[in-house]
């Protein structure tokens, strides 16, 4: 393995050293380590920038008025006012939306990993992941052709839709959760003679429990910044009150965005950034707790 | 691909070549303590009695090796029955061993120039080749595990009892003097040391029996008269 | 053969946990005695089991006698798993798997129509080769967790479950935490543990694979030494690889190659005398 040369009367290299080869192996270690690592860098770089940008460019606007008051709709004071209505309303629509999408999501996902034969699970998850990949816009379509024409904007009609954007997510996320509950427990639930429904909510499902919320979490997270179905189903509201009636639009989150950033008012322009950074913040919000809860997790079962 | 446990085997191997060269010692004690017998070689008789340390040795050496393979190799079934019969024979092979001792030391006592007596003699002589004949036998049955001969040697062994009861009757009528009389006893211990020989070699064949058939039998001698009853423990 | 079934009556060994300054002692298991019971015998008739195509058993018939341990060796995939997962029906739970044939229950066919599955697996537990204690669970709900979950609660439940971990040998070392986790333990207290749950739920007989081939040695002897107490009130068939457990542990012995009987026979005949010439390749290790 050594490569230097047999001089006469000088020691002999040892076994242990590697001479050239390892020098140009050790220098081709540091540069992709290098590589890899600018990489990284160049990741949370990107983050960075977007989150610096957003509070620049919200920070004159936000203020605790901004999250607790209405629109304003006074010519004569056009910076003030907030964006309570909407964030109020956005709370309501994906609470309804998450009411309506998990519990039928971790029933797919129970039925798919513990009854359904091996060929329907496997189309059940195709089906799910399609579903998954349908352009939002096309799922704000569709709920706008049978809930709003004809009648008119809901809440409701955008909760379904968000709810239909939210199953697949929630969906695949609880089938990989329940799919990891080791089938050693399942074995030993039946070897007891206990029956099926008994193992499945008593052992499976408090075992699976948090990487079942994780999923639902990350559900709420990808939901909460949708735009385009509620563009379709809940974008014609009331500034002047803060509405919590489902049966009617609901103010939200992503549509004030929309609206403020197309508004000829300078000052709506910041407004558009500030309630931009309140998404960002809730969903970081969420993001962590969803990481927290997966960590707790992983430790009941993984030991 | 080698068999599984080869070294287990070769060293189950080992031991048996250990125990049958233990009988190739014995007759070897056996002839050379006949000899000394006929020729009245005190020598010969000494080196007998000092060579039996070798039997000894053997011994130990065997107790030593079932001791091992029992502990780390956990024998079953047929394996185990022939560790179980080696540990029985060896023992009998240093009984054999002591037996032979035995006679070797009744040569000097028996007296440089005693009167001897012609029938004891050739009887005493008969024996002593019947009970090697036995011990080779007994080898032979062991190594080669044949059944048939070790039951043979129930039937053998009844002939050195035979001529042990002979022994016996001539000593008796040997005569009045006291010298005559006197080697007449030593000749009735030899003979019954020539004879407890015997018995260890019918040991020999139930274990044989034994390892083969995985039962155990006592095997009756057929003399009808006879005071000795072959028990495992090999005494009388 | 036969063991004189004459077990004194329960026996409370001082509780060593009590005395201040002493170590409790490593080796012995203070355990609460069983009272004594008539076990139920499981024939095996005419058994057939596949794996989609394979024929993994082969038209197998086996008495287990009541109240004595039977153990099924042989090499990998003869069929011993496969086997005694068809007499609690745990077979029929793997994809494209089934059985065909008799195993009696005494005089009941646990393949007959109209029989539950689950009251088989009642009547008939088993104990895995994993421990597998339920981890979202504490040490007393795992041992209650087959009685809560088919309707025996309160008062009953409690005495059950701490009946079984003192039969076990179980109480005195866990009885300070019964609501910590179940998964907290050592392994052989957790395969322990199972056996608890597994003997709470009363079942007839126990069906053990492989039991303790995840343990250390002392481990193993502490459970080999429970199989001996509770043979005085189940039937057990314990699988297993270790030759030198069969022969400690069990009554008799059944030798299985590629799917059929080759022998059955009480273990001092098998190991010191097998009749047929495979078994006694098989246990001096000349299978090559």
């Amino acid at each position: 393995m050594s490569v230097a040369a047999q001089t006469p009367g000088a020691p002999r290299p040892s076994r242990l050293s590697g001479g050239a080869r390892q020098r140009r192996r050790k220098a081709v270690n540091r540069f992709v380590m290098g590589l890899s690592w600018f990489a990284a860098i160049i990741a949370i770089a990107a983050l960075l920038l977007v989150i610096v940008d957003v509070v620049i460019k919200a920070a004159p606007a936000i203020s605790w008025d901004f999250l607790t008051q209405l629109p304003s709709s006074s010519f004569l004071n056009p910076s003030g006012g907030g964006i309570v209505n909407s964030i109020v309303g956005s709370a309501i629509l994906i609470g309804l939306s998450s009411l309506i999408s998990i519990p039928i999501a971790i029933l797919v996902a129970i039925y798919t990993t513990e009854f359904a034969p091996p060929q329907v699970s496997s189309v059940i998850r195709f089906a799910l992941d399609i579903l998954n990949g349908v352009p939002t816009i096309v799922t704000g379509i569709f709920i706008y052709g049978i809930l709003v024409l004809g009648h008119q904007q809901s809440g409701w009609a955008g909760a379904i839709a968000l709810a239909i954007v939210q199953l697949p997510i929630v969906a695949r996320a609880a089938q990989e959760v329940l799919a990891l509950v080791p089938s050693s427990l399942k074995e030993a639930g039946l070897a007891l003679g206990l029956r099926r429904w008994r193992i499945v909510t008593r052992v499976i499902l408090p075992t699976a429990a948090g990487g079942l919320i994780t999923g639902a979490v990350l559900g709420i997270a990808r939901v909460a910044g949708e735009t385009a179905p509620l563009l379709f189903t809940t974008s014609v509201f009331s500034n002047l009150t803060t509405n919590t009636d489902p049966s009617q639009a609901l103010a939200n989150i992503p549509v004030t965005i929309f609206t403020l950033s197309e508004s000829a008012t300078p000052s709506d322009h910041a407004k558009a950034w500030a309630a931009a950074l309140v998404l960002i913040v809730f969903v970081l919000i969420v993001s962590v707790v969803a990481r927290t809860l997966n960590e707790r997790s992983r430790r009941k079962l993984g030991n | 691909m080698r068999e599984t446990r080869h070294q287990f085997r070769e060293d189950l191997a080992e031991l048996e070549r250990q125990v049958l060269g233990g009988l190739d010692l014995v007759i070897s004690q056996l002839d050379r303590a006949q000899e000394s017998i006929a020729y009245q070689d005190v020598e010969l008789a000494s080196m007998v009695v000092a060579d039996d340390d070798r039997i000894d040795g053997r011994y130990l050496e065997v107790h030593q090796g079932i001791l091992s393979m029992l502990a780390r190799q956990a024998p079953v079934a047929s394996d185990l029955r022939i560790v179980a019969a080696l540990l029985h024979v060896i023992r009998c092979i240093e009984r054999m061993g002591d037996q032979c001792v035995n006679i070797a030391k009744l040569v000097p006592l028996s007296g440089y120039e005693s009167p001897k007596d012609k029938d004891i003699l050739d009887a005493i002589e008969k024996m002593g080749l019947q009970a090697r004949s036995q011990v080779l036998q007994a080898k032979q049955a062991l190594g080669s595990r044949n059944v048939r001969m070790a039951q043979d040697l129930v039937r053998q062994d009844a002939g050195i009892n035979r001529l042990n009861r002979d022994i016996f009757k001539r000593a008796v009528e040997i005569g009045d003097e006291i010298d005559m009389r006197e080697w007449g006893m030593f000749m009735i211990l030899v003979a019954r040391c020539l004879e407890r020989i015997g018995d260890n070699t019918v040991d020999i064949a139930e274990q044989v029996v034994f390892v083969v058939t995985g039962l155990f039998r006592e095997m009756d001698d057929a003399a009808p008269h006879s005071t000795v009853r072959m028990s495992p423990e090999g005494g009388l | 053969m036969e063991q004189d079934v004459d077990l004194p009556k329960t026996e409370q060994v001082p509780d060593v946990s009590t005395t201040p300054g002493s170590p409790p002692e490593p080796e012995t298991m203070e355990r609460e005695r069983l009272e004594p019971a008539q076990g139920h015998s499981v024939t095996v008739k005419d058994l057939n089991a596949y794996y989609g195509e394979h024929h993994a058993i082969k038209g197998v018939s086996i008495a287990f006698p009541p109240n004595q341990v039977t153990a099924l060796i042989g090499p990998s995939g003869c069929g011993k798993s496969t086997l005694v997962r068809c007499i609690n029906r745990m077979h029929e739970e793997i994809p494209k798997a089934r059985a065909e044939g008799t195993v009696l229950l005494d005089d009941e066919d646990i393949y007959g129509s109209g029989v539950d599955v689950t009251a088989v697996r009642r009547q008939i537990g088993m104990v895995f080769q994993k421990a597998n204690p339920f981890p979202t669970m504490s040490i007393f709900d795992n041992v209650a967790s087959g009685l809560k979950l088919s309707g025996i609660r309160g008062a009953a439940m409690r005495e059950r479950a701490n009946h079984s971990l003192r039969a076990v040998g179980l109480w005195n070392e866990v009885s300070e935490r019964l609501n910590r986790p179940g998964v907290g333990l050592s392994g052989g207290q957790q395969q322990r543990l199972c056996i608890a749950r597994t003997i709470a739920v009363e079942p007839e007989v126990i069906l053990m694979d492989e039991p303790c081939s995840a343990l250390d040695p002392i481990a193993t002897l502490k459970v080999e030494e429970l199989i001996d107490e509770l043979k005085s009130r189940y039937t057990i068939v314990i699988v297993t690889h270790n030759l030198q457990q069969a022969a400690r542990v069990a009554d008799s012995v059944v030798f299985m190659l590629d799917g059929e009987v080759v022998e059955h026979a009480p273990t001092n005949d098998i190991f010191s005398n097998p009749t047929d010439e495979r078994t006694e390749r098989y246990v001096t290790g000349k299978f090559g």
